[in-house]
């Protein structure tokens, strides 16, 4: 049964970019979180903890997120741990994101100038305050842009999670595109929806990185 | 507060060794293969002011960094107002909270203005309240003569202004010592006055003082030693008087000869 590319199919597409934002704000958050103490078990003074950090990032980094979003998904209930898609699917992009984020911020909190930390410890303020309110903002500062980049990649990332299936964004669309026979109208509308939530990222990036520049 | 620096220049010579407030003995630090300090012993009394000088590479940097473990050091101790460093971080930012520094690039925080470069340690280390902490940033500002400047950004301020601004950072915590580490060597010609006439008014005042400066007109007139390193020893220290007259060492002789000579 061949049906028409009407509303109902548009509504699809759009219901399926509402999830694509709802897996992206999951990444962002939880890769947010642990790539910060990625990237702060990466710069650590303790050896061990930096090449654990070091070993975490080469493993996500070096395997493809369609493999580490199976691997969760079929490898924890071997463990006897079931999971539902979404838990399944929040853990494997947090695992991605934070290797890609840590690697990023580390080379920011590395870019940050040595005496920055050294005025900070000789006004005697303790490692927490030294990161907080000297290292990270600049850090943040330094590795914005590349951050931006990672996260529109992301973005488009997490198509993959149709794989253990959600209907987001490219999934809807390949069903809309099967059920209607019109492949380049369903691709195409997804084609923009994607423009339409990283384009303005990359504008907004762009703003705060003047804004920022600015400031100091 | 009034004493002048005279009244003060003969007691703290009547002290010796009374009352250390810095003991360092047989400092030893190593750069990997490198013997940085060799050896290192110098007793600071409470309220002296001392100008260590000496060429580039010859370790003065080092031995102040290392007087508030920003340097770490292979053995020797330094016992900074009764706290041994080398006991554990509790120990150190105990000492470094008494410990200001002045660096030669300033090493201020670009991301923070004025006001809160200086009220960020009474907040954090000391636990004090914004308004409190507001309050001490504005005293030593004004006490730099910067107040005005308070909400810029340290970019927006010229080198003179940074350094002096780093001076009153480090005045918040109400240190017991101030260690400067070549602070006018990266200041244009013109803003070197300024920094050292702050400075000078912090001698005054009796603050204790350990200067790496080449700035021998601020040695003769505020020091109330000068020591000469060269190549991770002392080599020499003296009064000031006796130290530019008649140097006793070769090589201070030499160093002397080269830098006042032009």
């Amino acid at each position: 049964m061949i049906r028409d590319f009407g509303w109902f199919e548009v509504l699809s597409i759009i219901q399926g970019m509402g999830t694509t934002l709802a897996l992206a704000a999951v990444a962002f958050i939880g890769g947010g979180v642990f790539g910060t103490a990625v990237a702060l078990a990466r710069s650590s003074a303790w050896k061990w903890l930096r090449i654990i950090a070091a070993a975490y990032i080469d493993f996500f980094q070096g395997t493809p997120m369609l493999m580490q979003l199976f691997l969760v998904y079929y490898g924890l209930p071997v463990f006897g741990i079931h999971v539902s898609a979404w838990t399944a699917v929040a853990i494997g992009l947090t695992f991605h994101a934070s290797a890609f984020l840590g690697e990023i911020w580390r080379g920011g909190i590395q870019a940050v100038p040595k005496g920055q930390n050294e005025a900070a410890s000789a006004l005697g303020l303790g490692y927490v305050s030294r990161m907080r309110d000297v290292v990270l903002p600049q850090a943040i500062k330094l590795s914005f842009a590349p951050t931006v980049g990672f996260s529109v990649q992301l973005i488009k990332g997490t198509s993959l999670a149709a794989i253990i299936g959600f209907v987001e964004l490219s999934r809807s669309a390949q069903i809309v595109a099967s059920t209607t026979y019109k492949p380049l109208l369903a691709y195409g509308l997804a084609g923009a929806c994607y423009f339409a939530i990283c384009f303005p990222l990359s504008r907004v990036s762009a703003y705060y990185e003047r804004r920022l520049a600015l400031k100091t | 507060m009034a004493t002048t620096a005279e009244m003060q220049h003969t007691t703290a010579s009547m002290d010796a060794a009374a009352d250390p407030i810095i003991q360092i003995d047989n400092l030893q630090k190593y750069y990997a293969a490198f013997h940085a300090l060799k050896n290192v012993n110098l007793t600071v009394r409470r309220g002296e002011r001392i100008v260590i000088c000496g060429p580039s590479g010859s370790g003065k940097s080092t031995l102040i960094r290392c007087v508030n473990r920003i340097e770490q050091f292979e053995s020797g101790s330094i016992v900074v107002d009764g706290i041994s460093l080398g006991e554990g971080m509790q120990n150190v930012n105990a000492v470094r909270a008494e410990v200001g520094m002045v660096f030669q690039q300033f090493n201020l925080f670009p991301h923070l203005t004025v006001l809160q470069n200086c009220m960020l340690a009474p907040l954090r280390v000391r636990g004090a309240s914004k308004k409190e902490a507001q309050a001490i940033a504005m005293k030593y500002l004004e006490r730099v003569r910067i107040p005005d400047q308070a909400s810029k950004y340290p970019a927006q301020l010229s080198g003179g202004q940074q350094q002096r601004v780093a001076i009153a950072r480090a005045l918040c915590m109400t240190p017991k010592i101030m260690l400067f580490d070549e602070p006018t060597s990266a200041l244009d010609p013109e803003m070197v006055k300024e920094v050292l006439d702050t400075m000078v008014s912090l001698a005054q005042e009796g603050m204790t003082m350990l200067c790496v400066t080449h700035e021998m007109g601020f040695a003769r007139s505020v020091a109330d030693r000068v020591i000469f390193m060269d190549a991770g020893e002392i080599i020499e220290e003296a009064e000031p008087e006796f130290f530019f007259s008649q140097p006793k060492n070769e090589r201070t002789r030499n160093f002397l000869g080269q830098i006042l000579n032009h």
